[in-house]
């Protein structure tokens, strides 16, 4: 039920959390950022998370590519949901169609 | 910081509990949204091989669902501790300026309930008790920031995504291999809607695009996940070496 590991990377999670929750309001509260560090930190989020899904863009399955561009077609203008569903949908749908 | 804000005491009770249930009212309507987040990243949990517990024991003290999904891509068994917590910081590093913007507002609270009110900082309730600050302040409502008020924006949402993602990680295995079915797909999804949500525009995202390509390059043509760091910094980078040119 419980991992040491997971455990520990569940911990080693939430003190970093906790510590970016906090850091703001300790360290930053009397100054202000840089402009180029608030550029920086806005765009941090983003630049992350589009990493962690690169791989999916250059996926060998032309299936998945396809999937991909109808998800990413749907996210732009549906919410959560809709997205998630219209995204495995049509990646079950045409894996089983391409092969 | 006026002498007004300082003099002012605590409200009593009663108004207290209605300050809650107008917080919580402003959040429902978000609330209702993150439900189908929290199922989905419970289930990939579990698919990744976490149990029932590990899941609100990770939804529960960490609550910042951006680097949950991407913790649980990254997942390995046994995870690396050292990767799951660099990129837990780079995807809440937003949270630096979102206290430092809050910071102000937060002057008249005494620390013991500054530090549990940060804990509960997520985009949602940040948004909302900075919003109703501001608009109490402008209003000329004296201290701008409603301790309470906040408290009913955050306390549904910590309480709806640890309970939802750990029925997703309860649901999960009755699916099966998700990944037949083309859930796998659900992970993009997600992400490309969060990715939405801080669209401000292409100029902005252009540092996205610099991490989308070289994070790709990276993972075609060296093996394991260095492809997220190398993604990750040349995008901040690219973000700075814009900002120098305005």
């Amino acid at each position: 039920m419980i991992e040491p590991w997971t455990v520990l990377a569940i911990l080693a999670m939430a003190v970093v959390t906790y510590l970016t929750r906090i850091g703001g309001y300790v360290v930053l509260r009397n100054r202000t950022l840089s402009p180029r560090a608030t550029a920086v930190m806005e765009a941090a989020p983003g630049c992350v998370l589009i990493s962690v899904i690169a791989p999916d863009f250059v996926s060998k399955n032309p299936a998945d590519l396809a999937a991909l561009a109808i998800t990413l077609l749907a996210a732009t203008r549906l919410s959560m949901l809709p997205t998630v569903v219209i995204g495995v949908a049509s990646a079950g749908v045409l894996r089983w169609v391409m092969g | 910081m006026s002498v007004s804000e300082i003099t002012l005491g605590h409200p009593p009770a009663e108004a207290r509990g209605a300050e809650f249930r107008r917080g919580a009212a402003a959040s429902t309507p978000v609330l209702l949204g993150i439900v189908p987040y929290a199922l989905v990243l419970g289930a990939q949990a579990a698919q990744k091989g976490l149990s029932v517990v590990e899941v609100p024991l990770m939804t529960g003290l960490n609550f910042a669902g951006g680097s949950e999904f991407a913790a649980i891509q990254l997942w390995t068994s046994p995870p690396h501790v050292l990767l799951i917590a660099a990129i837990t910081l780079l995807v809440n590093s937003r949270h630096f300026l979102m206290g430092a913007a809050l910071a102000p507002f937060l002057r008249h609270l005494p620390k013991r309930k500054a530090f549990p009110a940060l804990f509960l900082m997520c985009d949602e309730s940040w948004a909302l008790g900075l919003a109703d600050a501001k608009r109490r302040a402008a209003g000329g409502l004296r201290p701008a920031f409603s301790l309470a008020y906040y408290a009913g924006t955050a306390l549904p949402f910590y309480f709806a995504w640890v309970i939802f993602t750990t029925c997703g990680a309860a649901l999960g295995p009755v699916l099966g291999n998700v990944e037949r079915y083309g859930f796998a797909m659900a992970f993009p999804a997600v992400f490309l809607v969060l990715l939405r949500g801080m669209w401000k525009g292409f100029a902005a995202a252009r540092p996205w695009l610099v991490s989308l390509a070289v994070a790709a390059a990276t993972y075609l043509v060296v093996p394991g996940a260095w492809y997220v760091a190398a993604g990750a910094l040349s995008g901040l980078v690219s973000a700075w070496l814009l900002a120098g040119e305005k």
